[in-house]
């Protein structure tokens, strides 16, 4: 299937939202650790991959701060030239040729999000009390790399549920409506009320309608081309029908139901309204 | 030589005079259509349901039509009634005289916006989320409604669970507020004696 709007939606919206808490909040730290050899399956039998403790890792170069991200680009030497694919997603690297053996120790630099970022098709119910997130081991005393594909905390998903369409103009110009609900889940308040301020302050906002296939990740995880900018990608497409954020409210979950959430997460809740005017039936 | 533009003297003149007079035809025209709005809000399925508190059944058919109630699903307590802040707001629509104009009297009708009624109708446990944008857009908890009578549920009848004790069921979103808002804003300026 081609992509529709909604995907084209929901990529974009990820991207911008990714680099809107990264960018105002600064929600990220540098971190220089070991790498640990983990065997996964998914991946074909002659790459090896190595995790780092931390997961997702800042692959965004738009984002400059007091302390500007590491944004790795090569470990030990070696980089994408020598067959290392840098999966920013799962914090770790995958080689692909013979730079390190499994009982090598690596070390390397890299910018940890405060949050990490997924796209939900879950409902709010089974993120919030089904779900048992492992938080990012920058805590933990014993270090060890981070299981590949596993959902970690701090974490904020976004799900869109809702989509309408009323007319606009005539000649079947419609305004196309989205809600995209942001569950927040935080170590500590402070992070909590962190996240839920800056997105408080984002309505009436624009935001690049970037294509699908302009996604910056590769199937691994990796930056395509090996930089990816943010700012620049959006400018690029600004001019294209953006979308517009017509309202967000922010909240936070009832002090008197936090018992019932596994964990000592903070949670809060953001609901954007987006909005776009489009031919659906040109 | 001077000429006198008699209608126009007239309108001049006239206007203040009439004036109490078109507005008491006015007042009821207005008032008929308020109830008639109000009317329509507290006939609405979603108003029936949640206004019969923990014993109603889904009438409006937002959680399948099956067990439970969207008073207990929503979270409210036994004591709450979540419809008077809505009545309250949909009571205080009024008009004022606004200006004049050859042959017309405009008034100025002071409806409340969705967005009012959504900021006086907190959800009970995520106060900056309004339940009654919930209904148009969405509400989640549905797969761990119990429609089980205990101490510990807010509404005496539904209760969370962390586990899922029924087959996870979607809410069905039903047009509400921002729909009769809309309608009575056209209803309104069409308004005439």
């Amino acid at each position: 299937m081609k992509p529709q709007y909604q995907h084209e939606l929901m990529t974009s919206f990820m991207l911008w939202f990714d680099h809107e808490l990264l960018q105002k909040g600064e929600a990220y730290s540098n971190q220089t650790g070991s790498f640990y050899y983990s065997d996964d399956t998914r991946l074909p039998n002659e790459y090896k991959s190595y995790s780092s403790p931390y997961k997702q890792w800042v692959n965004d170069s738009s984002i400059n701060g007091d302390t500007n991200p590491i944004i790795p680009s090569s470990l030990m030497g070696s980089g994408r030239n020598d067959g290392i694919i840098f999966d920013f997603e799962n914090g770790r690297i995958i080689e692909t040729g013979g730079n390190f053996g499994t009982n090598n120790t690596i070390t390397g630099s890299f910018a940890v999000k405060d949050f990490n970022i997924y796209l939900t098709n879950e409902t709010e119910e089974d993120l919030i009390l089904e779900n048992k997130f492992e938080l990012n081991s920058r805590y933990a005393k014993t270090e060890t790399g981070v299981n590949p594909y596993d959902q970690m905390a701090p974490a904020i998903f976004l799900n869109c549920e809702y989509m309408r369409n009323e007319g606009f103009a005539f000649g079947g110009e419609e305004k196309t409506t989205n809600i995209v609900k942001a569950i927040v889940l935080a170590e500590n308040s402070y992070q909590l009320d962190g996240a839920l301020s800056i997105f408080a302050d984002s309505s009436r906002k624009i935001i690049s309608k970037i294509p699908f296939s302009k996604h910056p990740s590769t199937e691994y995880g990796d930056i395509k081309n090996g930089l990816y900018n943010y700012t620049n990608l959006a400018n690029t497409y600004l001019t294209a029908n953006p979308y517009y954020i017509e309202d967000v409210t922010v909240s936070k979950f009832s002090e008197k139901k936090q018992g019932i959430i596994p964990g000592n997460l903070k949670i809060g809740f953001i609901d954007f309204e987006v909005s776009a005017n489009r031919f659906p039936r040109s | 030589m001077a000429t006198l533009n008699l209608q126009s003297e007239i309108n001049k003149k006239l206007a203040p005079q009439v004036r109490p007079e078109i507005r008491k035809l006015f007042q009821r025209s207005f008032q008929k259509k308020k109830n008639e709005m109000i009317a329509e809000f507290l006939n609405h399925p979603v108003t029936i349901e949640i206004k019969g508190g923990v014993d109603s059944t889904n009438v409006s058919g937002t959680l399948g039509g099956g067990s439970g109630n969207l008073f207990s699903f929503i979270g409210f307590d036994s004591k709450d009634d979540p419809i008077d802040p809505i009545l309250k707001i949909l009571e205080q629509i009024s008009f004022d005289y606004l200006n004049t104009s050859t042959k017309r009297i405009n008034y100025r009708i002071n409806l409340p916006s969705a967005k009012e009624i959504f900021a006086a109708t907190p959800m009970p446990w995520a106060t900056g989320r309004s339940w009654a944008k919930g209904i148009e857009t969405g509400i989640s908890g549905l797969g761990f409604y119990l429609r089980k009578e205990t101490p510990n549920s807010r509404s005496g009848l539904g209760v969370q669970s962390p586990r899922k004790v029924r087959k996870k069921s979607k809410f069905k979103n039903v047009k509400y507020i921002s729909d009769l808002i809309k309608r009575y804003e056209k209803e309104f300026s069409n308004l005439q004696i």
